[in-house]
């Protein structure tokens, strides 16, 4: 495969470092979605980089613009259960969910 | 270029977990959005890239500023410093370990087969060829929906 | 027209929130009864078909023009339709009287019915993005059914699994896209032969990592079983019988199963192989170490689930024709009785309002049917013949003794014992001894939610007696297609 498709999966895999760094080390909620955020943004771009060096460009879109209406679905129910939490405990601190512990 | 992109993409995502202020963040988080529609365009993907900045930098960080300003409280949540001040070693690891992989893989080409390129507009493709992920978008938004209005729902009887 | 196995449930469920505003309990009741009741009826009934035809069954869907939707119905798909379609059923029957203090019943059968589409989808499909799609339709829906009781406890832990979950997706859709880059399609059949004549090792080995970690956190697979023990507890009690008998096998063990044997080719002894066993092992030992200390019923019914499902996973990791059927016939037992088990914690929790076993005693005196069929399920699970659990343990033991893996043989013997251990805790503190006096005046539980747990029980009875007939009309098609392996979606191309 040609260097041009490696230089994105580079990319790729920093972005997808960056959002689970977030998700292990920050404690507000919110801050924590945006974390799920960038490795959507990763995964989108993983997508549609091999779709280009595929020459397949159309399915490559096809498969984005799926995943991101899935995106939405996740991130609309997530931000709904935030709300949630928010309304019961008055904060967002992700330290003081630690009722049940896995 | 596409660096230059790139870069920027991943400049834009590291400043959105990193702010403390999350308004900030979200908007960063939107910038980088814009960054990758870009990309996406430079790559002969129009659909997705207007996709992208409408949905994604649209209707996104409108349900996040939603949620922001639904849940300010006095005593914000501060993050510790501990994180941020971290963050610069383990990336830098990071991408040390990822340039040693890529060098070592370099060498090894990565063989792929072969095929012909597909033709067709867009239209023909996502409505003829896979039919089945529009019944699958359908279904997944109405998941979506169905769970938001769940979670919504009016606490008449019993919470 | 085997697009009704995903037409009718969304269908009904598009309208299902209408319908819940029209008519509080009668009319969703009825309907998500009696259209599971068809799919259930349906689902046996192609069986025949199926079964004397001996072979698979494309179906592409004419409506004027070709539409490519491609569905494919084996004997693998056929049984997990079977089994979404019996369990599905019995927790809509007991979901009758169980959600009445929960309210919405418009919107619970809605995503209770998506949830179900979801699953059937990811069943029928031959494509690697389709998979993934219908997957999470299934877990969007469950995200908003785990949260439903908007307690605390249940928003907790909906959002831990919600995290959780969006990670692993993330995982197994790099991994499709590494495998779209190497092979330029995603057709189960094209990848399998694209893999086959490239024989790159390394693309293959590192797209199987990302799927295990994807698909084995779906399956919650031990180290990735983190959100499991939060999550199943708080949810509704039908809600985590379906979760834990039916989505962790379909999302977790059928898309493993389908994309490991007969697309990247799983061989007995190979290193794929040998890795799965691992984790099924560890998975096993560490689910019923934990099972032995839990206080809370259902935690304990999840951490037990955790167990077999690693019972599951050496079964069909191991490859061999009997491996494979005998974690089949376990996958096929767990999904019935773990859902009795969660359906009966959920009539204690009805009628007593605790799940805690110290505060619980002697219940079967004031609710003898729950007792009855908690003990089937427990004596089942634990594998006491002649119920079914002991004929696919001992199924995978012998495949295991002829594999001449004696260790592995003896270590699920031995986490047999310590399942059969917990479980008479969980029956001598919940239900005999004597009668704790705060539960004096208790009622046994109503009308709907005794027959789903009296149907499910009689299964597991039938079941263990009469399995030579499960094994040849049920088993045996589903075996022949995942050991046929890479030569089975090799043949596929035929359409």
């Amino acid at each position: 495969m040609d260097s041009f498709w490696v230089l994105n999966i580079w990319f790729v895999a920093i972005l997808m470092f960056i959002g689970i760094y977030c998700l292990l080390t920050m404690r507000n909620l919110i801050k924590l979605f945006i974390g799920i955020e960038v490795i959507a943004k990763g995964i989108t771009l993983a997508l549609i980089a091999t779709g280009f060096a595929k020459n397949n460009i159309m399915i490559a879109q096809s498969l984005a613009i799926t995943f991101i209406v899935v995106e939405v679905s996740v991130v609309a129910t997530a931000l709904a259960i935030i709300i949630n939490i928010y309304r019961h405990t008055g904060s967002l601190d992700i330290r003081k969910l630690t009722k049940l512990k896995g | 270029m596409h660096l230059f992109l790139l870069i920027g993409l991943v400049a834009f995502s590291i400043l959105a977990i990193l702010l403390r202020d999350l308004l900030k963040a979200a908007i960063s988080l939107a910038v980088a959005s814009i960054f990758l529609s870009v990309i996406f365009f430079r790559l002969n993907a129009p659909y997705a890239g207007v996709f992208e900045i409408s949905v994604v930098a649209g209707l996104i960080t409108v349900l996040f500023v939603a949620t922001i300003a639904l849940t300010r409280s006095e005593g914000d949540v501060r993050e510790s410093k501990l994180p941020m001040i971290l963050f610069p070693f383990f990336f830098v690891a990071f991408i040390s370990i990822i340039i040693n992989i890529l060098i070592v893989r370099h060498l090894i080409q990565i063989p792929t087969v072969s095929i012909p390129p597909v033709s067709g507009s867009f239209g023909e493709i996502l409505w003829r060829q896979r039919t089945f992920d529009i019944i699958g978008q359908i279904g997944v938004i109405f998941a979506g929906v169905f769970s938001v209005l769940a979670l919504f729902r009016s606490r008449g009887r019993n919470g | 027209m085997i697009f009704l196995f995903i037409a009718v449930p969304f269908i009904l469920a598009s309208i299902m929130p209408l319908i819940g505003k029209i008519s509080r309990r009668f009319l969703p009741d009825l309907l998500s009864n009696l259209a599971l009741f068809f799919l259930l009826i349906y689902a046996m009934t192609i069986a025949r078909q199926l079964v004397s035809g001996g072979g698979v069954v494309h179906q592409l869907y004419f409506f004027g023009a070709p539409l490519n939707i491609i569905l494919l119905l084996d004997g693998f798909s056929l049984f997990m339709l079977f089994i979404i379609s019996l369990v599905s059923f019995a927790v809509t029957l007991f979901s009758i009287d169980y959600m009445e203090h929960y309210g919405a019943k418009g919107i619970y059968y809605a995503l209770l019915l998506l949830m179900i589409g979801g699953m059937n989808g990811l069943v029928l499909a031959t494509d690697l993005f389709s998979i993934y799609l219908f997957l999470e339709i299934a877990a969007v829906a469950s995200y908003g059914l785990v949260a439903y009781g908007l307690g605390h406890d249940e928003l907790e832990a909906s959002f831990k699994y919600l995290m959780l979950s969006a990670v692993a997706s993330g995982f197994i859709l790099i991994s499709i896209s590494i495998i779209f880059g190497i092979v330029g399609s995603l057709n189960l059949s094209d990848v399998a032969s694209g893999l086959k004549t490239l024989n790159f090792k390394y693309a293959v080995g590192f797209c199987s990592a990302l799927f295990i970690l994807g698909f084995g956190l779906k399956a919650a697979i031990v180290p990735f079983h983190a959100w499991l023990p939060d999550a199943h507890p708080s949810a509704p009690a039908p809600i985590s019988a379906m979760l834990s008998g039916l989505l962790i096998k379909v999302s977790g063990i059928y898309a493993m199963a389908r994309v490991f044997l007969n697309v990247f080719g799983l061989q007995p002894h190979d290193y794929l192989s040998t890795v799965l066993m691992y984790l099924g092992i560890i998975s096993m030992l560490v689910g019923a170490i934990i099972a032995l200390g839990q206080n809370d019923i259902k935690r304990m019914l999840a951490y037990s689930s955790i167990s077999q499902i690693g019972y599951v996973l050496l079964g069909i990791g191991l490859g061999t024709p009997l491996g494979i059927m005998g974690g089949l016939f376990h996958l096929f037992n767990h999904a019935i009785f773990k859902a009795l088990l969660f359906l009966n914690s959920g009539s204690i929790e009805n009628s007593t309002g605790t799940r805690a076993l110290d505060k619980m005693g002697g219940l079967a005196k004031r609710m003898p049917i729950t007792a009855a069929t908690s003990a089937i399920g427990s004596l089942s699970i634990a594998g006491i013949p002649p119920l079914n659990g002991f004929w696919s343990k001992l199924i995978i033991i012998i495949a295991l003794v002829e594999a001449k893996m004696f260790a592995f043989a003896f270590i699920a013997v031995l986490a047999s014992v310590i399942t059969l251990w917990y479980y008479l805790i969980l029956q001598r503190r919940a239900f005999f001894g004597k009668l704790n006096e705060t539960w004096k005046n208790i009622k046994e539980a109503p009308f709907w939610m005794s027959v789903s747990t009296i149907i499910l029980g009689l299964l597991c009875i039938i079941i263990g007696i009469a399995f030579p007939i499960i094994i040849k009309s049920w088993l045996k098609p589903a075996t022949d297609v995942l050991s046929a392996g890479i030569i089975y979606a090799l043949n596929l191309l035929g359409f």
